[in-house]
């Protein structure tokens, strides 16, 4: 059979940086091809040259059989080539239907035929199964919603290839299922996919091959059924991944206790609803939800940057009401930050100024009020020693820091104020796979040191690794604990999804 | 390497406003030639004018002496991401406050300039606080309350000398305050010259802002708080406590630019010496232009002056008329307004990003 999409010995160099080296893919007609790899591997600078956003170094395009030559996206749409971006391209004041049609819009006497242009989305729509309202304004809908959007766009604009960067990132679980479910439906119709990734479980249920990228170079083209999960682990970064430490059954004291926390929302609603919860030493709690929850809030009213209604917080024997962020830090708590651009640091600050957050109050690193850089300096070269943060100096910005290294010397900032009790708001969201390897090994560790910590992700995998218990938020309250041995993926999901505890728990085990 | 790195980074926060002050040479030549005098001449007698002799160089750092402490104040309120345009009325109120500080409080000369120095200080101190606490407390935009701040300190201290403290001794009762005993003049630094005491206070202060923002955990506190505030707050940085300081400190050293005026070189106040000069906003470019670095704001105050002190000896020795100068200072301001446009544009434009729907 012959491949629709084969793109030849493509490489790209910046400068000295081979970003791209000889790399080769193909794609037939309804065939789902993953293209896995960490941050920086590569995936995205081939993307771009398939799009024509970037100009390939050396290498061939061949589309149909034909050498092509793409110097913009418009080449690339025209042949029937689509990109939904990982972020979203949407004008927010339009209706689904003007974005979905925007740049083709169906005329009648040369003016927009809005009535036509909703019909013809909304057949669209029905025919492959994604569903969305095309009346409905663009700002208004929510993340799934907007990705179903940018898909039905690039099928409106008649793409026969579909590029896919990393969609998942962004979705929660139940959306997740949904888009793969799409993701094959199309794949049925005969549309040919590309989804650039690196969650490896996803992979193994959609694509039909993968190829996989490390450095810049092919490290491996399998078909799914030749290959598992390890494998492809191995092939990303290298090495065969380390098994986490063990975890040492500890049975400590209550150390951070939440009791009928309340945060009034605009409308009736709270925010947070009566929560209570208590972390133990030698813990760790992980929080699974649907963003939006109430998550954000509770890690906030914890770390004292947002007031709270009514209840208590208290870490060990320090009662937190009407505290400042100082003194509940002073008091014993880190906090890794669930947005690190927005809470984690400040991108025009340098390396050392954002390492620097905390530690200049603290009596080793200021001496009467000046601080003292060259003890300080020392500690920030052991973080980027034993995190292997990249950096050019630590005079770089922030800013400039990739956002896995970015995130990497958060986290070794939080961990080495040595607390009892640590928040991990998303800890490696964004990171690749050998630098989520390091955060979760460091985060067990504290955890046999008989430290505390409060885990909060919106990746199940992750959760379900760490945690020792699980909690579960639905509309600002905790709807259930489970035990490390009685927590699923499937029964998370529907209690995260709102549903009935009893159902889930008939359904998966008969003693919970 | 290293010190490579450092001199780069040096060399590339030098290149906009040299960029900017040579654009702004160039469209000045451009108008020195369109009223037919010759460019390289005319510069010439500009750089005489502001540098030529001893006493010119004298001139001009007295000029530059307000300049450089608005420009320092601004910078910390800039630095601590707020935008106080309330220069003008902190000075204003700093000078008269001085000026009322030095004749009436009884005693020795030096207490009296200790007392005005404290009263100019804390006049404008306040009156930029007033507006700090109304935005911590009530949300006003500090950028529009200090703006209209300006004209209830200039109203205020011009009615203050036109009735209650006017100077009716003299022939023509101008709106100003009895002149200063002498035993509370600053000095000057060298005889029949007339930069004063001021000049080193100003000096003195920017070298020790420097250190305080660079090396000292309020600094620290300031700088995070104007690149980051929530990273501030996350931090345990106490937002309001530092952004009520830095407005403080901005107004009470915009306050201390109109006492060393008053004390140094007008010995009274006089309504409108201050304002008409324009020191104020000649002060904020001085900010701007060096990225509110106070070395740097110093640096850029102290050539501003020469381009004001230059243009007035260019104006006594040639045919080329004053507003040379005001079409350089022009083009300096449109070119140092556009950078901050370019980054705010680029920061909106990054936060549309961030929000996927732009």
């Amino acid at each position: 059979m012959t491949y629709v999409l084969e793109m030849k010995d493509m490489s790209k160099k910046y400068g000295d940086f081979l970003a791209n080296d000889r790399i080769s893919i193909h794609l037939k007609k309804g065939e789902v091809l993953a293209i896995v790899g960490e941050n920086g591997a590569g995936k995205t600078t081939l993307m771009r040259m398939l799009y024509g956003l970037e100009q390939p170094t050396s290498g061939e395009i061949v589309l149909n059989g034909k050498t092509v030559k793409f110097s913009g996206p418009l080449d690339a749409i025209e042949s029937g080539i689509g990109m939904v971006h990982q972020h979203f391209m949407l004008f927010s004041d339009f209706s689904v239907t003007e974005n979905i049609v925007i740049g083709h819009e169906p005329k009648r006497n040369g003016f927009f035929n809005r009535k036509a242009a909703a019909e013809k989305v909304k057949e669209l729509s029905e025919h492959y199964k994604i569903n969305v309202n095309p009346l409905k304004k663009a700002g208004d809908c929510s993340i799934g919603e907007q990705q179903r959007i940018e898909i039905l766009k690039v099928l409106f604009q008649g793409a026969d290839i579909i590029i896919l960067d990393e969609p998942t990132a962004v979705l929660t679980p139940l959306e997740v299922e949904e888009l793969l479910k799409t993701i094959q439906f199309l794949a049925e119709q005969g549309k040919s996919i590309i989804l650039i990734t690196h969650k490896l479980p996803e992979v193994m249920k959609v694509a039909d091959q993968i190829t996989v990228l490390r450095n810049g170079k092919v490290t491996g083209n399998v078909l799914k059924q030749q290959t598992d999960v390890e494998q492809l682990a191995t092939m990303m970064v290298g090495r065969e991944l380390q098994k986490l430490t063990d975890r040492i059954q500890l049975d400590g004291d209550p150390l951070l206790v939440v009791e009928n926390l309340t945060i009034g929302g605009k409308d009736a609603k709270p925010i947070l609803d009566q929560l209570s919860l208590t972390v133990h030493r030698g813990e760790i709690v992980g929080i699974a939800g649907v963003s939006g929850n109430g998550q954000s809030e509770l890690i906030q009213a914890i770390a004292g940057l947002r007031k709270i209604d009514s209840g208590n917080v208290r870490l060990g024997d320090s009662s937190f009401s009407g505290k400042t962020v100082a003194y509940r830090r002073n008091a014993g708590l880190a906090h890794i930050p669930e947005d690190r651009y927005l809470w984690g640091a400040a991108k025009e600050a340098s390396v050392e100024e954002t390492g620097l957050m905390g530690y200049y109050r603290k009596r080793n690193f200021n001496q009467s009020s000046f601080i003292k850089l060259n003890a300080f300096r020392k500690l920030v070269r052991g973080w980027i020693d034993r995190f292997e943060i990249k950096t050019p100096s630590l005079d770089e910005k922030s800013g400039n820091l990739s956002g896995g290294n970015l995130q990497k010397l958060i986290v070794a900032r939080e961990l080495g104020f040595e607390t009892d009790f640590l928040i991990a708001a998303e800890p490696t969201r964004g990171v690749d796979i050998g630098a989520m390897e390091y955060i979760h090994e460091a985060i067990i560790e504290k955890r046999n040191n008989g430290d505390g910590i409060l885990l909060v992700s919106s990746e199940l995998s992750e959760i379900l690794t760490l945690s020792d218990r699980i909690a579960v938020m639905y509309e600002g309250k905790i709807v259930d604990i489970l035990d490390r041995n009685e927590a699923t993926e499937e029964r998370l999901s529907v209690l995260m999804a709102g549903g009935n505890e009893n159902e889930a728990s008939t359904k998966t085990t008969t003693t919970a | 390497m290293k010190l490579q790195r450092k001199l780069q980074q040096l060399l590339k926060s030098l290149i906009q406003p040299l960029m900017a002050v040579l654009i702004g040479l160039l469209t000045g030549a451009v108008a020195i030639s369109l009223v037919g005098a010759s460019v390289l001449e005319t510069y010439k007698v500009m750089w005489d004018g502001a540098f030529g002799n001893f006493y010119f160089v004298t001139a001009t750092l007295a000029r530059a002496t307000p300049i450089i402490l608005i420009g320092l104040g601004l910078a910390i309120a800039f630095r601590a991401g707020v935008f106080n345009m309330g220069a003008e009325g902190q000075m204003v109120l700093g000078a008269v406050s001085a000026a009322l500080a030095a004749l009436y409080v009884p005693g020795s000369g030096i207490i009296k300039i200790l007392a005005a120095l404290l009263a100019g200080f804390l006049a404008g101190g306040l009156w930029s606080l007033l507006a700090g606490w109304m935005e911590t407390r009530f949300k006003v935009q500090l950028l529009i309350s200090t703006l209209l701040l300006n004209y209830v300190a200039v109203l205020f201290a011009g009615y203050l000398v036109s009735r209650p403290f006017q100077d009716k001794s003299g022939s023509a009762a101008l709106a100003q305050t009895h002149m200063i005993d002498q035993v509370a003049w600053l000095p000057k630094l060298f005889q029949g010259m007339s930069v004063h005491m001021g000049f080193v206070i100003a000096i003195v202060l920017a070298v020790t802002l420097y250190i305080i923002l660079r090396f000292t955990s309020a600094g620290y506190e300031v700088r995070m708080l104007g690149y980051n505030p929530f990273f501030a707050e996350y931090g345990g940085i106490n937002k309001i406590k530092v952004l009520l300081f830095s407005m403080f400190f901005s107004g009470g050293i915009a306050g201390l630019a109109g006492t060393v005026e008053v004390l140094g070189s007008q010995y009274r106040y006089v309504e409108g010496s201050l304002t008409v000069p324009g020191y104020a906003w000649t002060g904020l470019m001085a900010a701007l232009l060096a990225n509110s670095n106070p070395l740097g704001t110093a640096v850029a105050a102290i050539l501003l002056a020469a381009l004001q002190t230059g243009a007035m000896g260019m104006e006594r020795n040639t045919e080329v008329p004053l507003e040379i100068a005001s079409v350089i200072q022009g083009v300096l301001i449109l070119f140092v307004t556009a950078k901050i446009t370019m980054n705010w544009w680029k920061v909106k434009k990054k936060a549309g990003d961030i929000h996927g729907a732009a």
